[in-house]
């Protein structure tokens, strides 16, 4: 079972007067139970659809075309290390790599003490900075190993 | 008023066709062909697939054919060399990663991919990587195949889903390389529609299951023909191998026309996966003579000696002392001939095919299916078309949602339409004739006046009425669609009343579509098997033009109705009975005293397609083809009379000639050649179907005229309280995928099966103490079922709604054998 809490139905009520047309709520709501659940769960799928007029198969559709929704649960930092043409060219491959067997998990995985999530993604739309990498709500640029050992060890 | 003509040159031939076509279309007016894989007509301009490239002067680069409205003077060239270069680039990527399994794939042969690859694709691929790979084989539901390698993205499907369906089940699932068709949570994606996508996926991603390695398309026969399972008879191909059943398809673009007067190129999955019944364990092949079958016998010798005794028996006892219970599943041919059998043969009306009240003939125009999508409000009364109609219930949803019609839906269940609808109004189990009546009252000059008898009576709030009233007099073009059977009692004569006062009071057209579910429910009225009405609506009463068409020994008193034929074989009057196509040990109520009741007739012959537990108790039996076999014509709602071609040869003789050589054996003239020359005889003695010919029934069939319009009897009310408080009044309503001969245990649709339920109120259940899953015994004054409790308010307090789900469920036998209405009780 979901359930939205009290303070998402809040929010829920003001983001449903922004849309004359329901099912554009879609990305606020799910937004709201990533929030809330830290993934997107099948049942948060079927509620967002009954609120919008959507079938769970839609929610689910729109849902796994974004990368920044998750399905299963997520280390409390997320890292989405891009690997589209400019980072690419600037060797990205290799600093994936390192950083997966820094953490000792493969990319998709989570740490074991649940601390950090390791995903691929597509152009962060920060070519001019390559290799670029989003953690949480954050993004790093230029990154080197060095960068990353940094980054990796100012994590609580 | 027509639509704006454009004229443009495509590849230096001038078309002229209405502005806004897309080019792929307006192309294919003069026979150029454009390829396409995303693009499909029903589905319209989407422009995904990048495969319709095309030039455009004055346009720099090449245009997207499929999603380019024409316009005056436009020039279009479809063969240049820049046209060749891009739909060979854009090939060369759609393939970069299919399998290339066509050796293996069902779709093989009839393939636009592996078509449009050989016609206009690289002969090599630069590819040098490993291709992407997923699952072969997955089921997406018991009866479709999902290939995922196969799949090019072209979003047919999961489009079809969308606007078609209307309810977004498949789905695009994941982005870009990762992009796969599939459902919410991986549930099979199982509606009552979903077999189209089979015929629309351009490769072989999509597959009917049943049909998987069983032939090649090439090796097919395909046969034409329609489907014998509702009254909407859609359009199918059955294709065949060496004379056996391989699968069904749509009549669609993909394989011909789509037959657009009746279903827009769609049918339902019944239609597609519920044909197993040509091949069953069950059929009877052979006649049977006190339960001692011969294969020997011929089934020609038996019929002739069976008519010969009950012409024996007529003469004996007169001829009122035989009688015959007909089917809606019947062909026109099959059932003109047999009420000529007995009419003109025997000498008797004892005819008749149903149980519930109607007559032959509309007050107002008989409206065809494609009229509800240019009516501006369409009334559903009493009418279930997602169970009853299914593809009624896809051109419903297609007029709602896109060309602007309004929906209003009056019923005593809850309906899946009821949410596309813009009045919804649900009248208490039994009160249709009240409501009738205060809208026939109500467009009249007296108006409809708030009332609280009303309110309480029927359910139905007083504004919520008033309002339905007024858009009823206000549209443009009204169709009301009805399910006589559905109705109580006889307001079916209430609601033509009301047709003919909606004629005169509404400020536009009107017209109406009796759609009750059986297969050739109209035709069987149109073909006279009514104790009362001679083919084409005839009136017993009206002996002058029954003797001038039918002779002096055409009968003109009325004769027993079904159950007065079961009345009579009970107290002996009745001393055979022929039933044709028919169960009424499961269908009609009566239950053990009805089987006592037929035992008792001296004769008692059934001629059936599969065994029933009629059969089991016949003194004889007689093999009957039926669809897939024979065949004949079957007039749908709209009335339109179509074809039914054969798919299958058996060595059996169709019922049309059975029916000639015992006409002959009772010397009537009968030389028929061919199941034509019955129907030229229809049309030369039945009104209404004298247009009925070989030529105008090719391709799209034909409307046939209205049947004359007798003078609607009275209707002679009903006041029915119930016996005592704790009592629920019972309706019966359809399930779509009912177990019952047609789909049995071995059937692919079996999955769809339901389990005995009985669907109440919540006040009523809290008065009775009910709760849903409870397992009850459900009695009546005459039978009693098991049913699981559903509390969900399907029906109003005061209602028990009860789906047939199937045969072995019995719930015939709980209804009242004179027609009136069924009060029912709980034990726990
Ligand atoms: S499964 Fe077939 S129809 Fe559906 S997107 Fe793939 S190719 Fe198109
Ligand atoms: S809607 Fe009726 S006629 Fe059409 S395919 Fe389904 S069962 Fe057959
Ligand atoms: S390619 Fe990495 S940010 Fe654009
Ligand atoms: S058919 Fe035109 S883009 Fe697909």
């Amino acid at each position: 079972m979901f359930t939205f809490s009290e303070s998402s139905e809040k929010q829920i009520e003001k983001i449903m007067k922004k849309y004359p047309v329901k099912r554009s709520a879609i990305l606020p709501l799910l937004a709201l139970a990533q929030r809330q659940d830290g993934y997107i769960t099948p049942e948060a799928m079927v509620e967002i659809g009954k609120r919008i007029d959507c079938s769970p198969a839609y929610v689910q559709s729109v849902c796994s075309f974004y990368t920044m929704f998750y399905t299963k649960p997520v280390g409390k930092y997320v890292i989405q290390f891009c690997i589209n043409i400019s980072c690419h060219l600037l060797g990205c491959d290799d600093l994936l790599e390192y950083t997966a067997n820094k953490l000792n998990i493969k990319v998709g995985e989570t740490t074991a003490d649940n601390k950090i999530t390791l995903l691929k993604e597509e152009c962060l739309a920060e070519c001019s900075a390559a290799p670029v990498m989003r953690l949480n709500d954050t993004y790093h640029t230029n990154l080197t190993r060095e960068k990353i050992d940094q980054i990796l060890d100012s994590l609580d | 008023m027509d639509k704006e003509q454009v004229t443009l040159t495509i590849d230096g031939k001038t078309v002229t066709v209405p502005k806004g076509m897309v080019a792929v279309d307006a192309a294919k007016t003069v026979d150029i062909d454009i390829p396409v894989f995303c693009y499909h007509e029903k589905l319209g301009p989407f422009g995904c697939c990048r495969m319709c490239l095309v030039e455009v002067e004055k346009m720099p680069k090449l245009a997207t054919a499929c999603t380019l409205n024409v316009s005056q003077d436009m020039v279009i060239k479809t063969d240049t060399p820049k046209v060749k270069k891009g739909r060979n680039g854009v090939l060369e990527f759609t393939l970069l990663n299919h399998p290339l399994d066509c050796p293996v794939c069902d779709k093989g042969g009839e393939c636009p991919l592996q078509d449009n690859t050989f016609e206009h694709g690289p002969d090599l691929t630069r590819m040098e990587y490993n291709r992407a790979h997923h699952d072969k084989a997955t089921p997406l539901s018991p009866v479709i195949t999902i290939d995922r390698e196969r799949c090019i993205a072209c979003q047919r499907c999961t489009r079809y889903s969308d606007i078609i369906e209307k309810d977004t089940a498949l789905v695009m699932l994941n982005r870009g390389f990762h992009n796969e068709v599939g459902t919410f949570n991986n549930e099979p994606y199982d509606t009552r529609f979903s077999g189209n996508v089979v015929d629309i996926c351009p490769v072989g991603a999509l597959t009917n299951t049943q049909y998987r390695f069983k032939s090649r398309n090439w090796d097919l026969k395909n046969a034409e023909s329609l489907c014998a399972h509702c009254a909407c008879n859609c359009n199918i191909v059955i294709g065949t191998r060496q004379n056996r059943f391989m699968r069904v398809q749509a009549k669609s673009s993909e394989n011909s026309v789509s037959n657009d007067f009746v279903d827009d190129g769609w049918i339902c999955d019944k239609g597609r996966f519920g044909y197993q019944f040509l091949e069953s364990k069950n059929r009877i092949l052979d006649p049977r003579e006190n339960g001692i079958g011969d294969s020997r016998a011929g089934v020609i010798e038996t019929a002739k000696k069976v008519a010969a005794s009950f012409k024996k028996i007529a003469e004996e006892h007169g001829p009122d002392s035989v009688g015959f219970l007909g089917s809606p599943f019947g062909t026109n041919e099959e059932l003109y001939l047999y009420q000529k059998l007995f009419r003109l043969g025997l000498g008797t009306n004892n005819i008749d095919h149903k149980l519930y009240a109607d007559s032959p003939g509309l007050p107002v125009d008989h409206y065809d299916m494609e009229d509800v999508e240019s009516a501006d409000l369409v009334l559903t009364i009493a009418s279930d078309p997602t169970e009853e109609l299914p593809i009624l219930d896809l051109r419903l949803k297609k007029a709602v949602s896109s060309l602007g019609t309004k929906l209003a839906v009056l019923s005593d269940q809850q309906t899946l339409m009821d949410c596309f609808a813009c009045h919804s109004l649900r009248y208490n189990v039994g009160s249709d004739g009240t409501v009738l009546q205060s809208l026939t009252d109500g467009l009249g000059k007296k108006g409809f006046k708030k009332n609280k008898g009303f309110e309480t009576e029927t359910g139905i709030e007083s504004d919520a009425f008033k309002e339905l009233i007024a858009s009823l007099k206000k549209s443009t073009k009204v169709c009301v669609i009805y399910n006589p059977e559905k109705l109580t009692g006889d307001s079916v004569h209430i609601l033509k009343s009301f047709l003919t006062a909606l004629d005169k009071n509404s400020e536009g057209t009107c017209g109406a579509i009796p759609a009750a579910p059986a297969t050739n429910a109209l035709g069987a009225m149109d073909m006279g098997v009514l104790p009362d009405y001679y083919p084409g609506g005839i009136p017993v009463s009206n002996a002058a033009k029954i003797r001038e068409l039918w002779g002096d020994s055409a009968p003109v008193t009325e004769g027993a109705s079904a159950s007065e034929l079961i009345q009579k074989a009970e107290s002996g009057e009745l001393k055979a009975l022929w039933i044709y196509r028919c169960n009424p040990l499961v269908d009609f109520p009566g239950g053990a005293k009805l089987e006592q009741a037929l035992k008792k007739l001296d004769l008692l012959v059934v001629h059936d397609m599969l065994e029933t537990e009629t059969t089991r108790i016949a003194k004889v039996v007689l093999p009957s083809n039926g669809p897939g076999y024979d065949e004949g014509t079957t007039t749908n709602i709209g009335g339109r009379v179509q074809f039914r071609k054969r798919g299958i040869v058996t060595q059996n003789p169709a019922d049309w000639k059975i029916l000639g050589a015992m006409l002959k054996e009772l010397d009537i003239e009968s030389d028929y050649r061919d199941s034509f020359e019955v129907t030229s005889e229809i049309a030369s003695t039945v009104p209404g179907y004298s247009e009925v010919n070989r030529k105008n029934l090719r391709k799209f069939g034909h409307q046939r005229e209205k049947v004359s319009n007798p003078k609607v009897p009275e209707s002679k009310g009903s006041s029915e309280k119930a016996p005592d408080k704790n009592a629920l009044r019972l309706r019966v309503s359809n399930y779509l995928f009912a177990h019952d001969k047609i789909l049995d245990a071995s059937s692919s649709l079996a999955h769809h099966f339901q389990t005995s339920s009985i669907y109440i109120h919540e006040d009523d259940a809290k008065s009775l103490g009910l709760s849903s899953g409870a397992e009850v015994t459900i009695k009546s004054d005459w039978g009693e079922i098991k049913a699981e409790v559903q509390v969900n308010n399907r029906c109003n307090p005061g209602g028990a709604l009860v789906p047939y789900i199937s045969d072995e469920q019995g719930v015939a036998s709980l209804l009242n054998p004179d027609g009136g209405p069924t009060w029912v009780t709980f034990k726990n």
